[in-house]
């Protein structure tokens, strides 16, 4: 193809990119196509790759093939394996694709299609594939080196230890809040908690498998583990309909938070072959396909959006969470925009798989669009259903009404018509007794998913296996990320007390490993029970702390990824991290400050605190009150531990810039390449 | 056609990557041992601590 031609096809798409983009924005009244938000997604995706990803690539890092990788240096058959560019692709894309962005558009979507999508798009092309990209690039100069390790050689050791104390901190948030979003989605359900209780014996028989039976054969038993996962949805149906196991599988809010908190700490303290392994495996397969059905699935079916592109709740009266479209929408998507967790993934494993400098590209710019695509499918797939029923199910009674008439009564004053026959009909279709007061977004997610699946394979009589089945793929990942996350949590609770007392800081110590395990169940546990017991459905003040958590720590990457291109003599390019730093310390900073101070008793924890303590007050009143303040205290917390952060980054570049500190970087020194193009 | 039997081998190649069993086939290589029941054991202890002490994403 000749350069012209090529420039021509460019220039189409970039049009194309932009028409959509404009047709979203303006289009106004009655409902659209979802074909608009993904051809505007896929354009924008592709000039941003092509141009901006591209420029950074050549003129910013200045990408060089023939510089051998930790990979190639480093071999040792073990983690540094120079890999195959697209499998490195996968084995990154699976790594960052978690819940969060298909919880976080979907709970966004309460403002409408517009503002979500909008900053899903430019936010991943501008800032979080940007962020993924840069990290991945200096940890591969840096022989694999952690964002931790980085922060420290690079800003120095207070920014080292405190983004250690972040992710801890935000690890206990993450797990808290993601733990809410499936007893949201399980509480009075046996059907779905019968199917989620069948994921572990079906893990443990795995895990004897792998073990004892078949040593080494993942994929095998991988998909013996998901027919009999199918085999569980199907057998669910007949457990809720069953007299006694029924009553035995329909578990409240509370009886779900205490279940889960047991079963992260077994899964904690266990051997990991015999749960947490299987179950991880079993999870990552299942993402992937999901997320693999999920696009092809919108893409034959092409839902109507029936959700208007702006809600009466941009003014900050969201009924899911409270607070204006600026700064909570984009704190609340995080993962499909911008996301500090995957700077951690980007400076883990990959670097370590990376066979070529040039791999960089896709691998880290090139997964984070991917990821930003799934979060782009979850908001079309919440956008699909009709606005009253988003509404009734993702709404606290707390806020509608604790019935279902009273409920629907509110919503349809919102302008979102809804009835409770209409919802009775929806709960019965998907085998649910009701489908009201499931804050979390999973639910709404999941009967976006169904409706879509069942419009390709079966018609409304498989509506209830499909919505089971997307239920067990939300509650199945969302588990593995607290199993997971609660392991190592106590790994970096142990590495920290062992500097107190050394024996706690002995992985095989047993007494160590149950008291660490326990103290790190607790600290989420704390925030799942409050979440449970708040009567705003706990997602109101849980998510945005998290979010604000999570857009904190990927500050800090940023802050490492400035300092390093600054001290690599490419100031001129610093805007390409210091534009989406500074964008998320004014959305960030003022969150916090709203979350914090904010008149408003919905938006401000100390606000909230004080209305209460001005009603009566009981027991439970008073835990509130406790809770709203220590909820405030978290969120300065973090806010301290990141200003420390960016205060010792700007005074590092001050420094370079003013010629009073050295601008030596870490960067290891180049070494030729000598591995063959066909091992690439 | 050959560029189906080119995804194909990519999609296996990503499949066998998460199951850790291109990194097992590694660490025989590496150790020159045959797979057996005790060298999976041994493999998977020690990759399986490596995988849990990292954070994982949301």
């Amino acid at each position: 193809m000749s350069k012209s031609v090529g420039t021509f096809v460019w220039i189409c798409v970039a049009a194309l990119g932009a028409f959509c983009l404009g047709g979203i924005a303006l289009h106004r009244g009655e409902s659209i196509s979802s074909a608009w938000l993904v051809l505007a997604a896929v354009c924008t995706y592709l000039s941003a790759y092509r141009l901006y990803a591209a420029f950074i690539a050549a003129k910013v890092m200045a990408l060089d093939n023939t510089r051998a990788t930790p990979a190639e240096r480093l071999r040792n058959g073990h983690d540094f394996e120079p890999t195959n560019k697209w499998i490195v692709f996968g084995h990154h894309f699976a790594a960052i694709a978690g819940p969060g962005p298909l919880v976080g558009p979907t709970l966004a979507a309460q403002f409408g299609y517009l503002p979500g999508t909008l900053w899903i798009i430019i936010g991943v092309v501008l800032g979080g594939a940007v962020q993924d990209f840069v990290i991945l690039f200096c940890s591969v100069r840096r022989d694999g080196k952690s964002l931790g390790q980085m922060a420290r050689e690079e800003i120095g050791k207070i920014g080292g230890g405190t983004a250690l104390l972040t992710v801890l901190l935000i690890m206990v948030i993450l797990l808290a809040v993601i733990g809410l979003v499936v007893v949201n989605a399980l509480k009075g359900s046996p059907w779905g908690t019968f199917t989620i209780a069948a994921t572990m014996p079906i893990a443990v028989l795995m895990g004897l498998y792998l073990r004892y039976w078949r040593p080494g054969r993942v994929l095998e038993i991988s998909v013996i583990g998901f027919l009999l996962l199918v085999a569980s949805i199907f057998c669910g149906e007949w457990v809720a309909q069953h007299a006694v196991f029924g009553p035995m599988f329909t578990l409240t809010g509370m009886a779900l938070a205490i279940a889960l908190i047991i079963y992260g700490f077994l899964a904690s303290a266990l051997p990991v072959w015999l749960l947490l392994a299987p179950r991880d495996y079993l999870s990552t397969f299942v993402k992937l396909g999901v997320v693999m059905m999920l696009g092809a699935g919108i893409l034959l079916v092409r839902p109507e959006l029936h959700m208007p592109a702006l809600t009466r709740f941009v003014d900050g009266t969201g009924p899911i969470f409270a607070g204006t479209i600026f700064p909570f929408c984009f704190i609340t998507i995080a993962c499909g925009a911008i996301s500090g967790f995957h700077a951690l993934i980007s400076s883990g494993t990959t670097p370590k798989m990376i066979a070529s400098e040039g791999h960089i590209l896709p691998v880290g710019y090139g997964s984070m669009l991917l990821e930003s695509f799934v979060a782009m499918m979850a908001m079309v797939a919440a956008c699909s259903l009709e606005p009253g029923i988003f509404f009734a199910v993702n709404s606290p009674a707390g806020i509608v009404g604790a019935t279902p008439a009273a409920a629907t009564a509110t919503i349809t004053a919102w302008g979102f018509p809804v009835t409770p026959q209409q919802m009775a009909d929806l709960a019965r279709h998907v085998g649910e007794e009701s489908l009201f007061y499931r804050t979390g977004g999973a639910p709404s997610l999941a009967l976006g998913m169904a409706s879509i699946f069942s419009r390709i394979a079966g018609n409304e009589a498989v509506l209830r296996f499909w919505y089971h089945f997307a239920i067990m793929f939300e509650a199945l990942f969302i588990l593995t990320v607290i199993d997971a996350g609660t392991r190592v949590g106590r790994f970096m609770l142990q590495d920290f007390l062992g500097h107190i007392w050394k024996p706690l800081g002995r992985t095989s110590w047993m007494p160590g490993v149950l008291l660490t395990s326990a103290l790190v169940v607790c600290a989420w546990g704390y925030f799942l029970v409050q979440g449970v017991l708040d009567p705003l459905g706990g997602i109101n003040s849980l998510w945005p702390l998290f979010g604000i958590a999570n857009q904190l720590l990927a500050a800090v990457a940023l802050c490492v990824a400035t300092t390093i291109l600054i001290k690599m003599h490419r100031l001129r390019y610093a805007w390409i991290t210091l534009l989406p730093l500074s964008w998320l310390v004014v959305v960030t900073y003022t969150a916090a400050w709203q979350k914090i101070f904010s008149d408003a008793p919905r938006v401000g924890f100390l606000a909230q605190a004080s209305a209460l303590e001005a009603g009566f007050q009981s027991a439970a009143t008073r835990q509130l009150i406790f809770n709203n303040r220590l909820d405030a205290v978290l969120c300065g917390i973090f806010v301290v531990l990141v200003t420390t952060i960016l205060a010792d980054s700007i005074r590092i570049w001050l420094g370079i810039l003013n010629g009073t500190r050295s601008a030596a970087n870490r960067e290891t020194p180049f070494v030729l390449t000598q591995l063959r193009p066909e091992e690439l | 056609m050959a560029a189906i039997h080119e995804f194909w081998r990519i999609v296996v190649g990503i499949l066998h990557e998460l199951s850790d069993q291109t990194a097992y086939r590694r660490h025989l290589a590496a150790h020159g041992v045959a797979a057996s029941g005790p060298e999976w054991r041994r493999f998977s202890e020690e990759r399986l601590q490596q995988k849990y002490k990292r954070a994982r994403c949301c």
